[in-house]
C-alpha cells in the first residue's frame, strides 16, 4: 500500500476509496428503505443538517493532522449561538455586525485555547476539555439555562432555511470553508508543516519551522469557524439556546478519524473528512427514513468511531505481531 | 513539605474556602446540610480515585459517567426484580468491571488514544441506555433505600465506606508494587517495559479497576434515593478529572496522590453550596468548574515551566 502511490490498485485500496464505497453502499441501502430518502428536498435536507458538523470537522482536520485535538468547539458554538443573540437582540447591533461580532469573539476563545497550548505547553486534551467546560458554562450562565433567543427577521433565517440559486442558502458557506481548508492543508506550506509537527514536533521546530505559531493558527481558525457555524445553527434552528450544538465536537471528531486521519497527527486528507462527514450525516437522516429512534443514530456513530479507529490500528498491529513471531523463529535455531 | 506543596496548597485553599464559609455564610455549617452534602460526594469520590489512577498512568476516562447510569439501571433493574442488594452490589461492580474491560482491551491491547476510545464508548453507552430505557425511572423496592438502615445510618455508611476506600486505595499506591507500577507506566512506559513491568497489562488493569469502582459508586449513589435516575452520571466525569488535576495529579501521568484528590473534590463540592450561601446564581457552576480546571493545568503548567528553564 505504502510503496507504490499512484497505481490502480493501490488507489483501489486507498482510505478514501473505501470510505466512498461505503457511504454509496449506505446511500444505497436507505434509498431502498425509505422512499423519500432518495428526494431532491431530502438531499438538501441532510446538507443544511450537515453544514455546521461538516465545518467543525474541517476545521478539526489540521488540528488532528498536528497530534493535537479540540474538544471545546461545540461549547464554543454554543457559547457564540448566546452571544450572537445577545449582540442582536439585548445590544442591538444589526445582525451583520452582531455576526462579525461573534465571529470576533470565536476567534478571541481560540486565542485563549491556542495561548494555554502554545505559551506553557499544556497538552491541548486538557486546556480544551476545561474551555468545553468554561464555554458551556458561559453560555448557561449568560442565559441562566432557560433563556432563548427566537424571532429572528425572516432576511436572517433565510440564510438556513431557504434555498439560494436552487441549493440551500447556508451551503455556499460551507463550500467556501471546505476550500480554504483543502488550499490550506493540501497546497500550502503550512499544510505540509501541520503534518510535520504531527510527525514529530521538535523535529519540526529544528527544520526551522515556528510551530507555536502554526499551532496557534490552527485553533485561532477552529475558534473562527465555529463561531460561522453558530450563526448557520441559529438560522437553520431559528432560535438560539444555551445547548446548541451539544455532541457536536464528537461528530467533528468522529468524521475526521473515519476520513482517514490518524488520531496520532501526521497523516489525513480533507477530501477524506468531507466523505465521513458524508456519512454520518447519511446516516443520521437514513435512520430517520428507515425509522428508527434518534438515540440509535447517536450510538451507531459512537459505534463507527471504534470502528474506524481499530480498522486503523488493526493493520499496524498485525504487522508488529508477525514480526515478532518471525524475529521468534529466527532466534530458535541460535538457542537451540 | 516541597514534595507535597501541590497538595498542601489545595489543602490551603480548601480551609479558606470553608473559614470564608464559617464568616460569610455560617449557614453552610448546620450539621443536616452538611451530612447530605458529603453522603452525595461520597460516591464521586470512589470514582475519582479511580480517574485519578487513570491519570497517573498517562491515560484518560471520560466515559465513567456513561458508565455509571448503565450500572446504576442494570443494578436497580435486578434489585427490583428482587435480588438481595449485596448481590446487586457486586453484579453492579461486575458490569463496571466488564465495561472498563472493554475500554481496557481497545486501550492497551490495540494502542488506541484512551480520549478517544472513552468519548466512543461514553455516546455509545449513553445513547444505547437510552434507547433501550427511554429515560424511564426505575422503582426500587423497599428496603434498597438507605439500605435498609435509617437514613442518617446509611449515610454515615455511605461515607465510611467511600473514606475507606480511599484510605485503601491510597496506601496500596503508596506501598504496594501494583500500586508503584502505576505510576512506573505513567512516568515512562518505556522504562517500566525494560524494568520488567508489562505496561500494557498495567494499563489494562487499571481500566478494569476504574470500571468496577464506578460500579461500587453507581450503586452508593443509586441507595440514596427511592428511584434510579437514568440521567444520574452525566458530567460525571468532569466533575472527577477536575478534583483530580485541582488535587495536584499531573495530566502528562505519574504524579499525584489520593489525598489531594480528596482536597480537590471538597474544594469542587464547596463552590456548589458556596455559590447558593453567597448568593451567587447557580448557572455559574459549570463555567467556574471549567476556570478551576484551567486555572489549576496552567498551575502546572507554570511550575514545570520554570523547573524546565532551570535544568535547561
Amino acid at each position: 500500500m505504502n510503496t507504490d502511490k499512484h497505481g490502480f490498485k493501490a488507489s483501489l485500496l486507498r482510505h478514501e476509496t473505501v470510505l466512498l464505497i461505503v457511504v454509496a453502499l449506505e446511500w444505497l441501502y436507505f434509498n431502498s428503505v425509505g422512499p423519500r430518502f432518495g428526494s431532491m428536498d431530502n438531499t438538501f435536507d441532510i446538507i443544511r443538517h450537515s453544514v455546521e458538523i461538516g465545518m467543525l470537522a474541517l476545521v478539526m482536520t489540521p488540528i488532528i493532522l498536528t497530534g493535537g485535538i479540540d474538544l471545546s468547539v461545540g461549547s464554543l458554538l454554543g457559547l457564540c449561538a448566546i452571544l450572537f443573540g445577545k449582540f442582536w437582540r439585548d445590544v442591538g447591533m444589526p445582525l451583520p455586525l452582531a455576526a462579525l461580532g461573534t465571529i470576533g469573539v470565536g476567534a478571541l476563545a481560540g486565542g485563549l485555547n491556542a495561548a494555554l497550548i502554545t505559551w506553557l505547553r499544556l497538552p491541548p486534551l486538557i486546556v480544551t476539555l476545561g474551555t468545553f467546560s468554561l464555554f458551556r458554562g458561559l453560555a448557561e450562565a449568560i442565559t441562566r439555562g432557560v433563556d432563548t433567543f427566537t424571532n429572528f427577521p425572516a432576511s436572517f433565517l433565510f440564510l438556513g432555511q431557504e434555498r439560494w440559486l436552487g441549493i440551500p442558502a447556508q451551503a455556499p458557506i460551507f463550500i467556501v470553508v471546505a476550500i480554504g481548508v483543502w488550499l490550506l492543508v493540501h497546497r500550502t506550506t503550512f499544510g505540509r508543516s501541520f503534518r510535520a509537527i504531527g510527525f514529530a514536533a521538535e523535529g519540526t521546530r529544528y527544520a526551522g519551522i515556528s510551530v507555536e505559531r502554526r499551532l496557534a493558527m490552527v485553533y485561532v481558525l477552529a475558534g473562527i469557524v465555529a463561531a460561522i457555524a453558530a450563526i448557520t445553527y441559529t438560522a437553520r434552528q431559528g432560535q438560539a439556546k444555551a445547548d446548541a450544538g451539544m455532541g457536536y465536537e464528537l461528530s467533528a471528531i468522529t468524521a475526521v478519524v473515519l476520513g482517514g486521519t490518524s488520531i496520532f497527527g501526521g497523516i489525513g486528507t480533507v477530501h477524506g473528512t468531507l466523505l465521513g462527514v458524508a456519512a454520518i450525516g447519511i446516516l443520521n437522516n437514513g435512520l430517520v427514513h428507515a425509522r428508527q429512534p434518534r438515540e440509535v443514530a447517536g450510538m451507531l456513530t459512537g459505534l463507527l468511531l471504534i470502528l474506524a479507529l481499530t480498522s486503523s490500528s488493526f493493520p499496524k498491529m498485525l504487522a508488529t505481531w508477525r514480526a515478532r513471531r518471525q524475529t521468534s523463529i529466527a532466534k530458535t535455531p541460535v538457542t537451540t | 513539605v516541597k514534595k507535597y506543596f501541590r497538595e498542601l496548597s489545595v489543602a490551603g485553599a480548601l480551609a479558606a474556602v470553608l473559614l470564608a464559609l464559617a464568616i460569610f455564610a455560617p449557614a453552610f455549617y448546620q450539621p443536616h446540610p452538611l451530612l447530605s452534602l458529603l453522603t452525595r460526594e461520597a460516591p464521586t469520590l470512589i470514582v475519582a480515585c479511580g480517574i485519578a489512577l487513570v491519570i497517573i498512568c498517562r491515560q484518560i476516562d471520560i466515559s465513567v459517567g456513561s458508565q455509571f447510569a448503565v450500572c446504576s439501571v442494570c443494578a436497580g433493574l435486578l434489585a427490583a426484580e428482587g435480588l438481595p442488594l449485596l448481590v446487586a452490589f457486586l453484579l453492579s461492580v461486575g458490569i463496571g468491571a466488564g465495561l472498563g474491560a472493554l475500554n481496557g482491551v481497545l486501550v492497551a491491547g490495540l494502542r488506541l488514544p484512551s480520549i478517544v476510545v472513552t468519548l466512543a464508548t461514553m455516546v455509545t453507552l449513553r445513547e444505547a441506555l437510552r434507547w433501550k430505557r427511554q429515560g424511564v425511572f426505575v422503582n426500587l423496592p423497599d428496603g434498597v433505600q438507605w439500605m435498609g438502615l435509617s437514613q442518617v445510618a446509611g449515610q454515615w455508611t455511605l461515607i465510611a465506606v467511600a473514606l475507606m476506600l480511599l484510605v485503601a486505595l491510597a496506601f496500596a499506591t503508596k506501598h504496594l508494587t501494583a500500586g508503584r507500577f502505576v505510576y512506573a507506566v505513567g512516568t515512562d512506559a518505556e522504562a517500566a517495559r525494560l524494568a520488567g513491568i508489562r505496561p500494557q497489562l498495567t494499563t489494562f488493569y487499571i481500566f478494569v479497576v476504574m470500571g468496577a469502582l464506578v460500579g461500587l459508586a453507581a450503586m452508593m449513589n443509586a441507595v440514596q434515593s427511592p428511584q434510579v435516575d437514568p440521567k444520574s452520571g452525566s458530567g460525571l466525569e468532569l466533575k472527577t478529572i477536575a478534583a483530580a488535576v485541582v488535587g495536584g495529579v499531573a495530566i502528562s501521568g505519574g504524579r499525584g496522590n489520593l489525598w489531594g484528590v480528596f482536597a480537590g473534590l471538597l474544594l469542587l463540592a464547596c463552590i456548589s453550596p458556596a455559590l447558593t450561601h453567597l448568593r451567587i446564581e447557580a448557572y455559574w457552576e459549570k463555567a467556574i468548574q471549567g476556570a478551576i480546571i484551567l486555572l489549576a493545568v496552567v498551575a502546572d503548567g507554570m511550575r514545570s515551566r520554570k523547573q524546565g528553564q532551570s535544568h535547561g
